[in-house]
């Protein structure tokens, strides 16, 4: 786990022109280009908030008041999460070319799926801050100055989902079925994530620990607390988020490790 | 996270494991002084079979702390290299040459470090630039520039250097209209092209090459030819891929056969080269012959049955005829010897058993020689010889003996024919064997008389 975290940095400058390529690359060749990062996330906004503030009501409302902008403080971030590991599970196929002309650490494919997509999540954070900045003119009681950890809740979650990139992505090249797996877990996750509804507004207690123990969750609470109610995280669920960046790094870098001979050969 | 004993790729500067220092003896080649820059000890590559039960294994041993590539029991396996030595100098230029899937390309990726040996250990002093599958890391979507520096940093270059050589990559790949188009409206030799000039711009110690002059077209081939003589020249070390025997023959001081994933023959170009086409050429005469054979045994099955009817008919695509008379064997000798390689020039005599069931009194045999393209390039019978047919009966043999077969290097296939005078054939016998000319010469055509230049007037060579 720490030699891949130091190839990593050993190779900061190729991992930075890789994520370059690939962020140029995304919109290159459409009319709206980069404006697509900040089109997309607004468009997802007034999808959700039409679906789920219109259509259906979900269960406490109350507590997440407006809904559209407790939605957001979820949604944007597990966009990121999500989109690093569909597009990262698939990155050694996807480049096998590369891997098969050129001595470089296998590493930083994965990652680089997960850092572009992090540049595209931080190009929608003004976005975020500009929507609660309206919500608090409005004279709603949203977000603060713990809206500032933010680079920290981050920083937590960016070694928890490079960790599973990596792992997934190493198995994904021996089977495929990975991801497809992976794409209907992702599904799943997102509804046992504190996302569309705070967690307070679950009625059933099962189900409560359920989306509790998902080690996606925490990392939601820590983005709903400071952007949205504006307040500082408790101890414990930075430990939590803490401890599944270790646990998904460790097995992830594991995983990897093990596999990381037969990457070159079969992908 | 240990590293594995067997199957380490040094690179410059890392201590040799097991500590060999002083430099062992090359077996079969020339020596040359100077220190190494390759050296290959004992290399081993093995495959693993990609059947859905070996997935499953695979998993299951890199989760369960198995040994993954070492160690496979060989059903699960296939040997892409076995028992590889030999060392390449500092400054050499170092040929591979072998057939499709004898290991060439998993060697130069194993230099390369890209790939592990499964046994053995490849060490490899300096910077190494892999010209394989060049382009193929490209990103489609942008352009040619942002390639140059994505393909550059991969290969190890900072964004400065690249900066630097950035005019000297595009003069070189000659590409400089386009360097702004995405890289997906590029033609395959513009991929090559760029694909070359940003390798040999990375300035490599040792030079790997895997047959990417063939993809270009001429003009860039020579180019990149010049710049590999150019780097040799300037000490650099070349481990040289190629299907081109002239080329391999001319550009490298030493040369590998590697047969089958085995190391078949080091040494002095010409000899290595020389050994690999008689090989090639015996094989395909084997081919030749087997595919013969077979198609006696077919034709002995079927004979009982239809012989009537077949008679005069066509008996396949490559042999037809009556079979009053029938084509048994036909060999090629060179000096006296059977053998399907020969050099321009050399003596050649093509012989071939006959065996007529009943005596005939009309017959005429006859030979052509074609190239596998179909270019006619000689043909000629004892009837236009002005041999008059008197009595063929039982088996007999025939030779046409050439005292000087100047033909241009190259492969050759060789009809053979018995037919009556009006021309209705016995036994027409097309492709009846191939076999394999070489030269020194450097012309095109199929035939080379002997020849030389004249001068006269205001015209001079240099001094030779």
């Amino acid at each position: 786990m720490l030699r891949s975290a130091r190839e990593l940095v050993r190779f900061r400058g190729l991992l930075a022109t890789l994520t370059g390529r690939e962020i140029k690359a995304r919109y290159r060749g459409s009319v709206l280009g980069f404006l697509w990062s900040l089109a997309n996330p607004l468009l997802q906004l007034a999808v959700y908030t039409f679906v789920f503030g219109l259509v259906f009501r979900p269960h406490g409302g109350a507590l997440a008041d407006p809904y559209a902008l407790f939605l957001i403080t979820g949604l944007f971030p597990w966009v990121w999460v999500s989109s690093s590991i569909l597009e990262g599970s698939m990155s050694f196929i996807a480049s096998s070319g590369l891997l098969r002309k050129a001595v470089f650490p296998l590493e930083l494919l994965p990652t680089v799926a997960v850092l572009s997509n992090l540049v595209h999540f931080l190009l929608a954070v003004p976005i975020l801050a500009a929507a609660l900045a309206v919500g608090r003119g409005l004279g709603y009681a949203v977000s603060g100055w713990p809206a500032l950890l933010l680079p920290a809740i981050v920083a937590l979650q960016l070694p928890m989902v490079t960790g599973l990139v990596l792992g997934i992505a190493a198995l994904n090249v021996h089977f495929k079925d990975v991801r497809d797996i992976v794409a209907n877990l992702m599904t799943l996750l997102f509804f046992l994530t504190p996302i569309l509804y705070p967690l307070e507004a679950i009625p059933y207690r099962a189900l409560w620990w359920l989306v509790r123990l998902n080690p996606f969750t925490p990392y939601a609470l820590g983005y709903q607390q400071t952007l949205f109610y504006g307040v500082v995280p408790d101890l414990t669920l930075w430990v939590q988020m803490a401890l599944v960046a270790l646990v998904a790094w460790a097995g992830g870098t594991w995983l990897f490790e093990r596999l990381r001979e037969t990457l070159v050969e079969a992908a | 996270m240990t590293e594995p004993e067997a199957g380490r790729v040094h690179r410059a500067g890392e201590p040799a494991a097991g500590g060999q220092g002083a430099v062992a003896p090359e077996p079969g080649g020339l020596e040359m002084g100077g220190p190494v820059a390759i050296r290959v000890d004992g290399v081993s590559k093995l495959y693993r079979r990609m059947a859905p039960g070996a997935k499953l294994a695979t998993l299951k041993s890199a989760l369960m702390g198995g040994t993954l590539t070492r160690g496979l029991d060989p059903g699960r396996s296939i040997a892409a290299l076995e028992g590889l030595d030999f060392t390449v100098r500092r400054g050499e230029a170092f040929g591979v040459i072998g057939g499709n899937g004898s290991g060439k390309s998993t060697l130069l990726k194993l230099v390369a470090g890209i790939l592990r040996p499964t046994e053995g250990t490849v060490e490899v002093d300096g910077r190494v630039a892999a010209l394989i599958e060049l382009g193929a890391g490209f990103h489609p979507e942008i352009s040619g520039r942002e390639n140059v520096y994505v393909n550059g940093a991969v290969l190890g270059l900072s964004r400065r250097e690249v900066d630097r050589r950035l005019a000297s990559i595009v003069a070189f790949s000659g590409l400089a209209d386009f360097m702004d188009e995405p890289v997906k409206n590029y033609s395959s030799g513009m991929y090559v092209r760029l694909g070359f000039a940003v390798a040999v711009h990375t300035d490599p110690d040792v030079l790997l090459v895997d047959e990417v002059l063939a993809v270009g077209d001429e003009a860039f081939a020579h180019k990149g030819l010049r710049r590999i003589e150019e780097m040799l020249a300037a000490g650099k070390t070349l481990l040289f891929v190629s299907h081109s025997l002239d080329l391999v023959e001319s550009l490298c001081d030493r040369v590998l056969w590697l047969d089958r994933g085995r190391q078949r023959m080091v040494g002095e170009p010409r000899r290595v080269v020389d050994a690999y086409r008689q090989s090639v050429a015996e094989a395909e005469g084997r081919a030749h012959r087997e595919e013969k054979d077979e198609a006696e045994r077919a034709r002995a099955a079927a004979g009982e049955a239809a012989a009537g009817a077949a008679a005069g008919a066509g008996r396949s695509e490559r042999r037809w005829g009556s079979r009053e008379a029938v084509l048994e064997g036909v060999r090629m000798l060179v000096a006296g010897e059977e053998r399907y390689h020969a050099a321009s020039g050399d003596e050649m005599t093509f012989e071939m058993t006959v065996d007529a069931s009943r005596p005939l009194d009309d017959f005429v045999f006859g030979v052509r020689i074609s190239t596998p393209r179909g270019t006619e390039c000689w043909g000629t019978n004892t009837h236009l010889a002005g041999h008059r047919p008197r009595r063929l009966a039982g088996r007999a043999t025939v030779r046409a003996v050439c005292a000087s077969l100047r033909l241009a290097a190259g492969e050759y296939f060789l009809d053979v024919a018995v037919h009556s005078t009006e021309g209705a054939p016995y036994d027409y016998w097309r492709h009846a064997l191939a076999f394999t000319v070489t030269s020194t010469d450097r012309g095109i055509g199929v035939y080379f008389p002997e020849h030389r230049w004249e001068l006269a007037g205001g015209v001079e060579w240099e001094e030779s």
